[in-house]
């Protein structure tokens, strides 16, 4: 039956450098550490907002967007993107990164110091090779900051109305 | 007397500010403005002047004439400019002056003396002060920069006549660099103070950066109290201070101090100020700046020295005599400052204004927070990125860590990103703690700037998972249905709705 083809008995979150958690379904809302299983609970109230309960320590977590199946979550006042995959498509993607060879990482630089005036991609996005990724404004003139190659956004360190100084790091691209 | 005071700042040090003002009996003045109309600063003032409808372009902060109009208005006898905006503007202080209205600082003459670098350098030297070998005065053009660099010997550091703040300041160390970084360190100095003006000096690598706090009256006075170590800065911006310092003994402290003491004489220095020096590996130290106001780290002297430096300076401006003497200043303990900002560790410490949604300090007994934040406050983008300071003693070095890295740990702050992950780590890297760091320590011995303690990244990740189950996977199977979205938690649903 096409239905049972889609019971998904696995989900993976699979973080912006590759590495991979996985969680049986249903979700259990306990980790296993070593032979302990440790409750996780998701919670809210009034004072501190919404946290997670963890080995009787709270953390504050927060979710700075999401997309599709990317997530970007501030853990602890820390930012960490996740896809979380189901086992197909992370067999697709195994089978699209052994395709492609082994992925490199690229960094887009500001070639001058100036004002970065808008950013164009999003951690996630796809970009192609010459495709503009931000604009700087430098010496009263606005120049757009191509993409070097096909590839997709893995970090964005630019923020529009910032100064930049020659060769901080604006972008940095997954080779695909 | 002094009877009320127009405090012609924001934030917490306009609320350091009324705290003490209120303890001595003395009204204070607030100007509510439209871009926070309802900042916490406000509900400690007394009397609060609403320029909301103020149209003009530049923040009343920075408006002389405006806040002098004020003042006039409001009856305040004194103006308290707290830190940057007008605290050290010479002309400011001497309109202040000319209305009959105390300047709670020192005399526009000395803010004008210590405020030009150049000047600055010149009046160290006819006072035979140790400084970095360089150039007395301006240097003109590139050309000029190059002979004298080779002169003194690479490298060489870039500082703008006018500056601070680390702007306008350019490391050069081969001259064929020379040409370009002169070039930018003038423009950015052009626009960050309106005056291109810079001048050269030997740079002094691997510094630390030790400050003195001085504290003088009108009648010529002068003490210091003790020294602030400042060396943990990014780009030439203080992220924590500590006071003392573990690099100093009892006789440097004696021979900085009084170093220290000698530049605030030589321009008849009163009020409260701070006397920068980088100190090197063998010990030597160096002139590099005075700041002619209160500064953002002064509570870590405070809290080791037991005295109200804000006090100190209404007392001065009152035209008091300094009732402490040299031998009455005691160092004691361990005080340690982190600025908790609104920036992104993990983007290069970015700002990232935004709405606190949550706020939450320790309040044990070995903490004190300034703040001029609380939940529901803006970081707004037109002001600078503070949400907190964060300020801890201990008995020594080693129990202020310890309380810091407790203290850390309870900070709880919603709605924007923050340096906290970076302190968190930083209380937790051999390196600092050990002392023996210098102001590279960020640039050169840092790998990661945040802190995450194991299995956090895992905790993230299970979260994610159960968002993703939430928004895709229906309720009483597992099967993916990527069209509805009904067991979205409201939570989330809240979330979303808040981001249009």
């Amino acid at each position: 039956m096409a239905n049972d083809k889609l019971q998904i008995k696995k989900l993976y979150a699979v973080s912006s450098d590759n590495r991979k958690y996985s969680f049986s379904l249903p979700l259990k809302h306990s980790i296993r550490i070593g032979k302990r299983n440790y409750e996780v609970q998701l919670k809210q109230d009034e004072k501190y907002g919404t946290y997670i309960l963890w080995k009787n320590r709270k953390y504050p977590v927060e979710i700075v967007r999401s997309r599709q199946n990317k997530y970007e979550i501030l853990f602890n006042d820390i930012s960490y993107t996740f896809s979380v995959e189901t086992p197909f498509s992370l067999q697709r993607m195994k089978v699209l990164s052994k395709q492609k060879g082994k992925a490199e990482k690229e960094f887009v630089k500001a070639p001058m110091p100036g004002k970065i005036i808008d950013v164009l991609v999003r951690e996630g996005s796809q970009v192609l090779r010459g495709e503009p990724v931000v604009i700087l404004e430098a010496m009263k003139m606005q120049n757009e900051i191509q993409s070097p190659v096909n590839g997709h956004i893995i970090k964005v360190s630019a923020k529009p109305n910032t100064n930049v100084m020659k060769d901080d790091i604006l972008v940095e691209i997954k080779v695909d | 007397m002094i009877k009320r005071i127009l405090i012609a700042n924001r934030g917490e040090i306009a609320i350091r500010i009324m705290k003490t003002a209120r303890k001595m009996g003395i009204e204070t003045v607030a100007v509510r403005t439209a871009v926070e109309p309802n900042a916490m600063y406000l509900s400690l003032a007394d009397v609060i002047f609403d320029n909301t409808d103020d149209a003009t372009d530049i923040p009343v902060f920075l408006n002389i004439d405006k806040l002098i109009e004020i003042a006039l208005k409001t009856n305040a006898d004194a103006v308290h400019p707290g830190y940057g905006f007008l605290a050290e503007n010479a002309y400011f202080a001497d309109k202040c002056l000319d209305n009959k209205i105390e300047f709670i600082g020192p005399s526009p003459d000395a803010i004008y003396k210590m405020g030009n670098k150049t000047i600055a350098r010149k009046i160290a030297l006819a006072s035979n002060i140790p400084m970095a070998l360089g150039h007395e005065g301006n240097v003109s053009n590139e050309e000029e920069a190059v002979k004298i660099a080779e002169k003194i010997g690479y490298p060489v550091i870039i500082k703008a006549a006018s500056g601070g703040g680390g702007r306008g300041m350019r490391i050069v160390r081969k001259s064929e660099d020379m040409e370009k970084m002169f070039i930018i360190a003038s423009k950015e100095a052009e626009k960050a103070f309106n005056d291109p003006s810079v001048f050269i000096e030997k740079y002094i690598e691997n510094p630390k950066h030790i400050e003195f706090q001085i504290l003088g009256d009108k009648k010529g006075n002068i003490i210091h109290l003790g020294e602030r170590e400042c060396s943990i800065q990014r780009k030439h911006q203080k992220l924590l201070e500590e006071a003392p310092s573990g690099a100093l003994d009892d006789k440097l402290r004696k021979e900085m101090g009084k170093i220290a003491i000698q530049i605030a004489q030589a321009v008849n220095y009163y009020s409260a100020g701070t006397v920068e020096f980088l100190l090197d590996s063998e010990k030597k130290f160096y002139f590099m700046e005075m700041n002619t106001r209160i500064q953002v780290e002064h509570p870590v002297t405070e809290i080791i020295t037991g005295i109200d430096l804000i006090e100190q300076q209404i007392r001065i401006a009152n035209g008091e005599e300094l009732k402490l003497t040299q031998k009455d200043v005691k160092l004691e303990g361990w005080a340690i400052e982190c600025r908790i900002n609104a920036e992104d560790v993990q983007a290069g410490f970015a700002p990232d204004p935004g709405k606190i949604e949550k706020l939450s300090m320790p309040d044990d007994h070995y903490v004190r927070v300034d703040t001029g934040i609380q939940a529901g406050s803006a970081i707004v983008a037109s002001y600078d990125s503070m949400i907190a300071k964060l300020i801890v003693k201990g008995k020594d070095r080693k129990d202020a860590l310890l309380n810091c890295k407790k203290a850390l740990d309870k900070v709880w702050i919603k709605g924007t990103k923050t340096t906290l992950p970076f302190f968190r780590m930083l209380v937790r890297h051999p390196k600092f703690q050990s002392g023996n760091f210098t102001t590279a320590f960020i640039e050169k011995d840092l790998e990661q700037y945040h802190y995450n303690s194991e299995y956090e990244e895992m905790l993230a990740a299970w979260l994610a998972t159960k968002l993703f189950i939430e928004e895709n996977l229906t309720e009483e199977s597992i099967n993916i249905d990527f069209r509805k979205s009904r067991d979205i938690s409201p939570w989330l649903l809240n979330k979303r709705m808040n981001q249009f």
